[in-house]
C-alpha cells in the first residue's frame, strides 16, 4: 500500500491572548508502509506539534492528514506514540503499565494479553514484569516504554525525541534497541528529533524542516537500509557527509544560532 | 535488582551509626518528655509553682485513676472520639468529591475559586451561632463544626493535587484515546493518594480543632466539655488531664493514618 499516511498542504495556528503563532506552513509528506522517517529541525519549529496533529490530538488549521486513507479527526487506535520520557506509573508494576492502553481501549482480551506477554518475554522484560519502574535503569525503563506503545498493535509510531532524556551512553545503545525491535515487528515509523546524527542512523528518509512557521526545507533519502543497526550506520563514510549537508541546511536558517547548532550536533 | 550479599566491615560499621543515631533521637525524645515532667513535679513540690494553677504530674495522675473508675473518662472519650471521626469521614469524603468536580470541569473551578479563597479564610468558628440555631446543641453541631474545619482544606489540598498531575503523561493517555474518566481513575487519583494521605493527617488535626471547638460552644458530654468545665470550677488537674488524653488519642489516630500510608503507597518505597 501506498501512501500509507499522508499529510495535504497542513498549516497550524496558535492563538494566545496577546498573538498568534504560526507553527506550520503548508507541511506535506508521504510516508509509505514500513518505511522509517524522521524529521529534523531547528528547536521549537513545531516538530512535536506535528506529531500531535498525526496522532489527532490537535487539529490543523488547514489541510488534511490522511493515515491508511482515512482522514484522521480524532486520536485513533491505530496510532502509538513515544514521549520524550518514558512516564511509566509509579504505581505500576512494568506488566501493567505495558497493558495501560489494551486496558483503556477495554481490549483486554486473552489473546492481547498472550500478545503482549510474549513482546515481554521475547524482549526481556519477563524478569522485570512484576518489578515497580524505580526498580529499572533508564534503558530498560525506555524499553518498557516502546513495549507499552507497541502492546495496542499501532500501525504507525509516533516517536517523540524519545532518547533525549538518556545519557550519551546509554542514548546510543537504547537507539539500537529500539530500531533493533522496531524492523522486527516491522512497524512505520514518524521519528521527531534534533539530533542530525540519530536521525541518519536510524531513518531511510529524513525530512528537513525550516525555523517557525516550520515548512518542508528538503527531503533526504539515507539508503542506508541495507546496515542493520544504527550504530553500524554511525561508522559508514556516507553518515559523515549526510550529516555535513543536513547541517549546512539547518545552518542556514540558523545564522546567529550556529554555533547553537554546532554544539547540539556534537553533544 | 537487589541481591542479599555479605555485608562488608565498613558497611557494618555504617549501618551501627545509622542505629546509635536513631537510638539517640530515640532517648532524646522520650527524655525530654520525662524531664518535663520532673522538672513539672518537682517545682509543684517545692511550692515554686502554685499547683493549684498549674496542677502536676502527680495529680494529673490521681485525677485519670478517678476518673477511670467512674467510667466518667472512657465515656466522654468516646463521645468525643465518635464526633471527631464522624467529622473527619464527613469531611474528607466531601472535599474530596468537590475536588473531584472541580478537576473535571475547568470553568466550574475557575468560578468557584473566590469562594475557597474566602471561604478558607473564614475563621469557621464565627460560623458556631448559625450552626447552633440550625443544627441544634446536640452532637449534630459539633460534628457540623468539625465538618466544615476539614473540609474546605480537604477540597483545596486535593483539587491542588489533582490539577498538578504530570501534563505528559495526561498527553500519553489521551494518544492512548483515554476518556476523562480513564485519565481520572487511571492516573489522577493513583498519582494522588500521596495527596489525599497528607490530607488525612491535616484532617485528624483538623477534626479534633472542630470538635473541641463545637464542644465548647455547645454541649453535655465529651472531653471539651470537660476542659471548658474544669476551667470553670477552677479544676486545673481536670483540664490538664483532658488535655493529655487529648494528646494521646490525636497521636494514635495519626498512627493510624500512617499505617494507612504504607499500604496504599507501597510502590513509594
Amino acid at each position: 500500500m501506498q501512501n500509507f499516511l499522508r499529510l495535504d498542504t497542513v498549516s497550524l495556528t496558535y492563538y494566545s491572548k496577546t498573538m498568534e503563532t504560526e507553527a506550520l506552513k503548508e507541511v506535506s509528506f508521504e510516508v509509505n508502509e514500513g518505511e522509517f522517517v524522521a524529521i529534523v529541525g531547528p528547536s521549537g519549529c513545531g516538530k512535536t506539534t506535528l506529531l500531535s496533529l498525526v496522532c489527532g490530538i490537535m487539529t490543523p488549521t488547514k489541510g488534511k492528514i490522511y493515515l491508511i486513507n482515512k482522514e484522521v479527526t480524532g486520536v485513533s487506535s491505530n496510532v502509538g506514540y513515544m514521549l520524550q520520557r518514558d512516564y511509566l506509573f509509579e504505581w505500576r508494576t512494568i506488566q501493567k503499565n505495558i497493558l495501560l492502553g489494551l486496558e483503556i481501549q477495554k481490549k483486554l482480551t486473552s489473546k492481547n494479553i498472550e500478545r503482549v506477554n510474549n513482546l515481554i518475554e521475547k524482549y526481556g522484560l519477563k524478569e522485570f514484569a512484576k518489578s515497580y519502574p524505580n526498580q529499572l535503569s533508564g534503558g530498560m525503563r525506555q524499553r518498557a516504554a516502546l513495549i507499552r506503545t507497541l502492546a495496542t498493535d499501532p500501525d504507525i509510531l509516533l516517536l517523540d525525541e524519545p532518547f533525549s532524556a538518556l545519557d550519551f551512553q546509554t542514548r546510543l545503545n537504547v537507539c539500537d534497541d529500539v530500531y533493533r525491535i522496531i524492523k522486527k515487528e516491522q512497524k512505520t515509523v514518524l521519528l521527531v528529533t534534533h539530533d542530525i546524527s540519530e536521525a541518519i542512523s536510524m531513518a531511510d528518509k529524513i525530512i528537513v524542516l525550516s525555523k517557525r512557521p516550520a515548512s518542508i526545507k528538503d527531503i533526504h533519502y539515507t539508503n542506508m537500509g541495507h546496515i542493520s543497526s544504527p550504530l553500524k550506520r554511525r561508522e559508514t563514510n556516507g553518515f559523515a557527509q549526510q550529516f555535513e549537508k543536513i547541517w549546512q541546511e539547518l545552518n542556514d536558517y540558523e545564522t546567529q544560532e550556529g554555533t547553537d547548532s554546532i554544539t547540539q550536533a556534537i553533544s | 535488582m537487589k541481591h542479599k550479599k555479605e555485608l562488608t566491615p565498613l558497611h557494618k560499621q555504617y549501618l551501627k551509626k545509622e542505629r546509635k543515631q536513631k537510638l539517640i533521637v530515640l532517648a532524646g525524645q522520650f527524655g525530654f518528655l520525662i524531664l518535663c515532667f520532673a522538672l513539672w513535679e518537682i517545682l509543684a513540690r517545692l511550692a515554686v509553682i502554685d499547683s493549684f494553677i498549674t496542677s502536676s504530674p502527680s495529680r494529673i495522675w490521681r485525677q485519670l485513676v478517678e476518673l477511670l473508675k467512674g467510667g466518667d473518662l472512657f465515656l466522654h472519650l468516646l463521645i468525643s472520639t465518635k464526633e471527631t471521626v464522624i467529622g473527619f469521614l464527613i469531611g474528607t469524603v466531601l472535599g474530596t468529591l468537590a475536588a473531584v468536580v472541580l478537576w473535571w470541569s475547568p470553568m466550574l473551578n475557575k468560578i468557584f475559586e473566590p469562594y475557597l479563597v474566602v471561604l478558607n479564610s473564614l475563621p469557621k468558628v464565627a460560623l458556631g451561632p448559625i450552626i447552633i440555631v440550625w443544627a441544634g446543641t446536640g452532637q449534630a453541631a459539633i460534628i457540623t463544626m468539625a465538618v466544615l474545619i476539614s473540609v474546605v482544606i480537604t477540597t483545596i489540598t486535593m483539587l491542588n493535587g489533582f490539577n498538578n498531575t504530570d501534563p505528559n503523561k495526561i498527553l500519553l493517555l489521551k494518544t492512548m484515546r483515554a476518556a476523562k474518566a480513564d485519565i481520572f481513575t487511571k492516573l489522577v487519583l493513583p498519582s494522588n493518594l500521596p495527596t489525599l494521605v497528607s490530607c488525612l493527617k491535616i484532617n485528624v488535626g483538623m477534626s479534633w480543632i472542630g470538635t473541641i471547638m463545637g464542644e465548647y460552644l455547645t454541649s453535655r458530654a465529651g472531653l471539651g466539655y470537660l476542659i471548658l468545665y474544669g476551667g470553670q470550677v477552677f479544676k486545673l488537674d481536670l483540664v490538664m488531664t483532658c488535655i493529655l488524653v487529648l494528646c494521646v488519642i490525636a497521636a494514635v489516630m495519626y498512627l493510624l493514618v500512617a499505617l494507612l500510608e504504607k499500604t496504599l503507597v507501597r510502590w513509594k518505597s
